[in-house]
């Protein structure tokens, strides 16, 4: 490669994670935005207090991302041996999938419990009790679902770097 | 500037040398043609940047071996759901079959075989192996990856066996 290509590359290398940072913003000024307005729009204040409780989760969010984003990856330099980057590497991914459902997921959960238990029991949809019952039961099980179904996801990925990790581990030591 | 004269300076000095090497590393690292230029070419910059911190602590050829092989594990993780499953040394069973691996390397099958071969091993076994292939000795194996002397002569000894074991295969068949 020309020495233009490799400053042209490294450039373009820190535009991505720029970029990559952005859109992150980007997607929690958008649920910020869109839960706000119904806080502000909405009238029954059960549901106001749930849209803003996630717009609040959603601000959290992109707070403990942009922390986050500065710890980035470290660059591979020559000075660290390649069980030590790798091991690195490997503990950086497992923390971060650790952490998931602490400070990505959790801070939904008050929010769109409050907002769904508002939509089915406080609003004015004519709607019977069982029927208001079935509403918030399978509303919160869906969402449940979902959060569940992701920090299992990430829980099986940290097992897997764990034993990623102890086979490291004894490489090192010559097993 | 004088900073910077120094590191693409450094950089042009070890492309020149190492850039073959950094060619075969990209080629067992990913299958994929496309994906394999990026890697190329991610390994270029990242030994360029990395120039910036060489204070001569090592070997030349450790260093861009270390940045080379860090940046292709990081791209091996990245992309692990494209390739196949990585095996450990003991589950490789198939080898390139030619009367020697110099034979195979020779012939852009037999490399080709190999390369897939090598793409299926975990990332330590991957590195002592594209390492071997290099035919860099085992103490700078060792000072390159940060394994002990002895689990890189272990590693390169049960790879040894391997290959006997299919060199008696092929004689008998």
């Amino acid at each position: 490669m020309s020495m233009t290509d490799i400053h042209s590359r490294a450039g373009r290398f820190q535009s991505r994670i720029r970029t990559r940072n952005l859109t992150e913003y980007a997607a929690a000024a958008l649920v910020i935005g869109m839960f706000g307005w119904m806080a502000f729009l909405i009238p029954v204040l059960v549901v106001k207090i749930g849209a803003a409780l996630t717009a609040l989760g959603a601000a959290y969010v992109a707070y403990m991302l942009h922390r986050k984003g500065g710890a980035g990856a470290a660059l591979p330099d020559g000075a660290q041996p390649c069980a030590d980057f790798h091991r690195r590497e490997l503990l950086r991914q497992r923390e971060a999938l650790a952490t998931v459902p602490r400070w990505y997921l959790a801070p939904f959960v008050p929010g769109m419990l409050v907002f769904v238990g508002g939509v089915s029991f406080v609003a004015d949809t004519g709607m019977s009790l069982m029927a208001r019952f079935f509403q918030f039961g399978s509303s919160t099980a869906i969402i449940c679902g979902l959060f569940a179904g992701v920090a299992w996801l990430n829980a099986r990925a940290v097992k897997q770097l764990d034993t990623e990790i102890t086979a490291l581990d004894a490489a090192r030591r010559g097993e | 500037m004088t900073h910077q004269v120094d590191q693409d300076a450094r950089y042009k000095e070890a492309a020149e040398r190492f850039g073959p090497a950094l060619q075969r590393l990209a080629r067992a690292s990913e299958a994929n043609p496309d994906r394999r230029r990026d890697l190329l070419q991610d390994m270029h910059v990242a030994l360029w940047r990395s120039f910036a911190l060489f204070d001569g602590r090592c070997q030349l050829s450790t260093w861009v071996y270390r940045v080379a092989h860090n940046t292709a594990a990081r791209h091996i993780g990245r992309e692990s759901r494209h390739n196949k499953a990585q095996l450990s040394l003991e589950d490789i069973s198939h080898l390139p079959d030619r009367r020697s691996v110099a034979a195979a390397l020779e012939e852009s099958d037999g490399l080709d075989r190999l390369s897939t071969w090598i793409r299926r091993l975990k990332i330590p076994d991957r590195q002592v192996l594209t390492l071997y292939l290099e035919d860099l000795p085992a103490a700078e194996i060792a000072d390159i990856t940060g394994l002990s002397p002895g689990a890189v002569a272990t590693r390169i000894s049960r790879l040894k066996a391997q290959l006997a074991k299919d060199f008696q295969e092929q004689t008998h068949a």
